[in-house]
């Protein structure tokens, strides 16, 4: 029985596709959507991680004022 | 005069040339000669900087000869990885639909090494813009697949390819490489090579091709991990072009210390090729006459899932012009020409997780490796690849390398340095990893490592 596509993957697929399939041959397509699939399970795991409110994202930010 | 000259270090080169039994501009004359003759063997150069090199050397000879000696590269020649822009040569990151690219400033590392009396000699071959499009096998660069100088039917590794080909087969002594995951430390592992991927923010990256803001670094490749010291001496330091190049001072102290503590992590060396886990257990007997070694576990956080999520994101982003316009069609690895388009389908809420989630893994590392001098693990996975054949990669999620995620997505400072080699005759490498700001304690241990071994005293058989 052939596996159920994790909806996901369909979604994310069709977005790629849907912007960038004129461009690309249909062994590309099979190829980025294996990509999708990978980042799809690389985001499963990077979910699964529980996070405290003040985890902040690890990049500095400051206000910018120009001179003077 | 070559055959003395050739595979000795930076170190032992300055002590000639400030002593004056040396001339730069001999010295500059021998290696241009090389890269002129070899690197074509190695597709290992992009342009020579001939002209620039012999008046940087000419200088160097003068403020030489009237006292006026600047320090441990004076007179030293050096290639840079063609993604640091250099005023008046071309700068083509790699890549066909950059290779007329031309930039009318230095970046801050090509000038500090001026400043240091360095002489620049060449701008070296790498993988198109860095690799940041997914490449899976050699051939990814305009100027052809970079050429191993121990086999010339393996590959050099990369991104810097050039950098680790020039310095192995003696065309320059040291060379600067870049790396955003693996880029230093694959070509200097695969090339039998000392290379350092300094902590991030150690050195600008003002003027050098952005491939990821937040991972790119910068730093040295040469024979031994002392000269690897005596060049991040020179190019660290802050800059105001680069907002992200800290005020900490830096300075190379070689101390000779014993008493090291090593850290492992225990499944480290899976799906390492046999001989470079039987490598890396002789490294660790090494290692016990130094100091200690003792496993060490990590806390189970997803590293290479956050690092390569933040890489694919930021690289795709660096190049979106490229990417939107379909001029990656143009790049020359059929799997480049279309990669990122997937990397398109990352959510923001995906993305911006692995931001927050590397927070977590900083702090988390750093308080492990605080108790250690190092964490220690094969350079490689394996011996360098075939030319022909497609290699495995974390950033690609075909191989593990949870230190290289560790490293890069916590900006750590880590050396690689030989270790010995593998089935086929190539180099296999050790890498030491430190906590941020402690490059002195990995260059301290890859040193005692190098005064225990003589690996780094092999060179390849040349033609």
């Amino acid at each position: 029985m052939p596996e159920t596509p994790n909806p996901e993957v369909v979604t994310l697929f069709a977005l790629v596709a849907n912007r960038y399939g004129d461009r690309l041959t249909t062994e590309q397509l099979d190829e980025i959507k294996k990509m999708v699939e990978g980042q799809v399970e690389a985001a499963r795991a990077l979910r699964a991680v529980r996070l405290n409110n003040a985890d902040e994202p690890f990049q500095a930010f400051t206000a910018y004022r120009g001179e003077p | 005069m070559s055959s003395e000259l050739l595979f000795k270090p930076v170190r032992e080169l300055a002590a000639l040339v400030r002593a004056r039994q040396l001339s730069p501009v001999a010295l500059t004359e021998l290696y241009l000669d090389r890269l002129e003759r070899l690197g074509p063997k190695y597709n290992a150069v992009v342009t020579i900087t001939r002209e620039r090199a012999l008046s940087q050397a000419r200088r160097a000879e003068g403020e030489i000869a009237a006292g006026r000696y600047r320090g441990a590269l004076h007179g030293i020649p050096y290639g840079a990885k063609d993604l640091l822009a250099t005023a008046g040569t071309p700068t083509t990151w790699g890549a066909a639909p950059y290779r007329e690219q031309r930039f009318d400033f230095d970046a801050t590392v090509i000038g500090k090494l001026e400043d240091a009396g360095a002489v620049l000699c060449a701008k070296l071959a790498m993988i198109e813009l860095a690799g940041g499009m997914g490449y899976r096998q050699p051939t990814a660069s305009f100027t052809g697949p970079c050429i191993n100088p121990w086999d010339t039917d393996a590959w050099t590794g990369g991104s810097s390819s050039g950098s680790g080909a020039a310095v192995a087969a003696g065309l320059v002594p040291f060379a600067i490489g870049s790396e955003t995951w693996g880029s230093i430390l694959s070509p200097a592992g695969y090339c039998g090579l000392a290379g350092l991927r300094p902590t991030y923010g150690r050195v600008s990256r003002h003027g050098a091709m952005a491939l990821c803001w937040t991972l790119d670094k910068l730093g040295p490749l040469a024979l031994t991990a002392d000269d690897c010291g005596l060049v991040l001496e020179a190019i660290a330091g802050a800059d105001s072009a680069d907002p992200t190049a800290s005020e900490r001072p830096y300075r190379y102290e070689v101390a000779e210390r014993r008493g090291f503590r090593f850290g492992v992590i225990p499944d480290v060396t899976d799906g390492c090729e046999e001989a470079v886990v039987a490598n890396f257990r002789r490294s660790l007997d090494e290692l016990a006459k130094i100091g200690t070694v003792e496993e060490v576990t990590l806390p189970d956080l997803p590293y290479e899932q956050i690092t390569r999520t933040i890489l694919q994101v930021e690289a795709v982003s660096a190049f979106e012009d490229l990417i939107e316009s379909g001029g990656i069609a143009e790049l020359t690895a059929p799997e480049d020409r279309f990669t990122p388009y997937a990397r398109e389908a990352i959510l923001a809420h995906d993305y911006l997780k692995a931001v927050r989630l590397r927070g977590v893994m900083a702090r988390e590392i750093d308080r492990v490796i605080s108790r250690y001098d190092a964490l220690v693990a094969p350079g490689r996975i394996n011996e360098a690849p075939r030319l022909g054949q497609e290699f495995r990669s974390a950033i690609r999620a075909t191989a593990k390398d949870v230190m290289g995620a560790v490293g890069n997505g916590a900006g750590l400072p880590a050396v690689c340095v030989p270790n010995g080699v593998g089935a086929r005759g190539l180099p296999t490498s050790l890498q030491f990893m430190g906590r941020a700001w402690e490059e002195n304690r990995v260059l301290d241990a890859a040193r005692a490592y190098q005064s225990l071994t003589d690996w780094h005293t092999r060179h390849p058989k040349l033609d």
